[in-house]
């Protein structure tokens, strides 16, 4: 059954599962068969299976099933993932050092992610709608909303939404479109983009 | 010519893709709405369908920006080349039917299409911008093709997206271009053509 793809992971709506541990255990089942075979073969039998409970628990767990088990779990991940970006763009002790660190952890961790990565090589319609036309400007517009002030720090707020989403397009960019000589796993190569071609329209003006 | 019933299969592949969408469209109504033989088409796309439609996506695509090049390749300077190339790409985008129709309904299936085109886009405007750069003055160190390359990307990312940026209004695209993009790569991204001053 296809997953309804009108529903961004990137805004995802309320799941009201509480995350308790049982609700955890078969959420790190399902990222296991994800993973393993990707979203498609995945079926709740597996993820019960993986998660070492029944069927009728995950259902109870997720009454919507599997579209409902899946929004969770992408939701789960990319807050997950979000959370360990906005650590790193805190730990910068300047805006080049911030960026830095945060393209660096964001390009290493979805590098590591074996379930993103088995999506996007198998089943890139999934997540692909995305990342393209009206659904990236959600995806934009979140990232102003949730990076912008980590930013505030050395700029303006308007400054600081508009760098967030200059980001997260060269993060994009070099995702789907990599460069054999610019990796932005390494610290050195992501410095010496962000020097290059982003910071200088940053760079401190006068005081008006 | 061959190359003429090449071009004729593409185009009316891609009009089938609007009409029935990626999935639904058939080799049948290709050849159909090309007019020719079924035995042509696969004369020309021997793996059939799958193929003919990826080919018909990267023609399209091909053609989307041959046209963009054309309506902007008489710009006097690269800034003013940028904003009417984003300017003008996001109208073509809102205005293509079988793109917006397509990304409407399939685009589980388009955009992995579009996806594995890109590196070629890519390249083909990096190798575009490098020429149109070699007539600027540039800003002290920058390498002109890292600059294409980097501005390739970002290009494409607008085409794709305009994200917090109002590509409608021409204020906001010369602020885009002339205060963001180019300030890392022209010596003086802010000088107007005086033509333009006068308007």
């Amino acid at each position: 059954m296809p997953l309804d793809t009108t529903v961004s992971p990137v805004v995802l709506p309320e799941v009201e599962a509480a995350p308790d541990e049982l609700t955890e255990r078969i959420l790190d089942g399902a990222l296991t068969l994800v993973a393993r075979w990707g979203v498609g073969k995945t079926a709740l039998a597996d993820v019960a299976k993986e998660a070492g409970c029944s069927r009728a628990t995950v259902y109870r767990a997720f009454p919507g099933g599997k579209q409902h088990l899946f929004l969770a779990l992408a939701r789960r991940e990319l807050a997950t993932y979000l959370d360990a970006v906005l650590e790193a763009i805190d730990a910068g002790e300047d805006l080049a050092d911030a960026l830095t660190r945060g393209m660096v952890v964001a390009t290493r961790l979805i590098r590591d992610h074996d379930a993103t990565q088995f999506v996007l090589e198998h089943e890139p319609g999934l997540l692909l709608p995305f990342l393209g036309f009206k659904q990236v400007d959600v995806l934009y517009a979140h990232t102003e909303m949730v990076i912008g002030p980590h930013l505030e720090r050395f700029l303006p707020a308007a400054r600081a939404a508009w760098l967030s989403e200059w980001c997260a397009r060269l993060f994009i960019t070099y995702l789907f479109n990599p460069d054999p000589e610019v990796d932005l796993g390494v610290v050195d190569h992501a410095r010496a983009l962000l020097a290059d071609f982003v910071l200088p329209s940053f760079a401190p003006t006068p005081a008006t | 010519m061959p190359d003429d019933a090449r071009s004729r299969i593409l185009a009316a592949t891609v009009a089938c893709l609007g009409r029935y969408g990626i999935a639904k469209t058939t080799v049948d109504d290709a050849a159909r709405a090309a007019g020719v033989a079924r035995a042509t088409v696969y004369r020309q796309f021997p793996d059939g369908k799958d193929q003919l439609i990826s080919e018909a996506i990267t023609w399209a695509v091909a053609q989307f920006f041959t046209e963009l090049a054309h309506a902007v390749d008489d710009s006097p300077d690269f800034a003013t080349l940028l904003e009417r190339a984003l300017a003008h790409a996001h109208r073509a985008v809102d205005e293509h039917e079988v793109l917006q129709k397509v990304l409407e309904t399939e685009p589980e299936r388009l955009l992995p299409q579009l996806t594995q085109s890109a590196p070629m886009m890519q390249l083909a405007i990096r190798g575009y911008f490098a020429e149109k750069l070699r007539g600027e003055r540039l800003r002290p160190g920058v390498d002109p093709d890292r600059a294409a390359d980097w501005l390739a990307r970002m290009g494409l990312s607008f085409i794709l997206a305009e994200g917090g940026w109002d590509l409608t209004d021409p204020a906001a695209v010369r602020r885009l271009v002339r205060d963001e993009l180019l300030v890392a790569v022209l010596a003086d991204p802010t000088v107007v053509d005086v033509t333009e001053v006068t308007k």
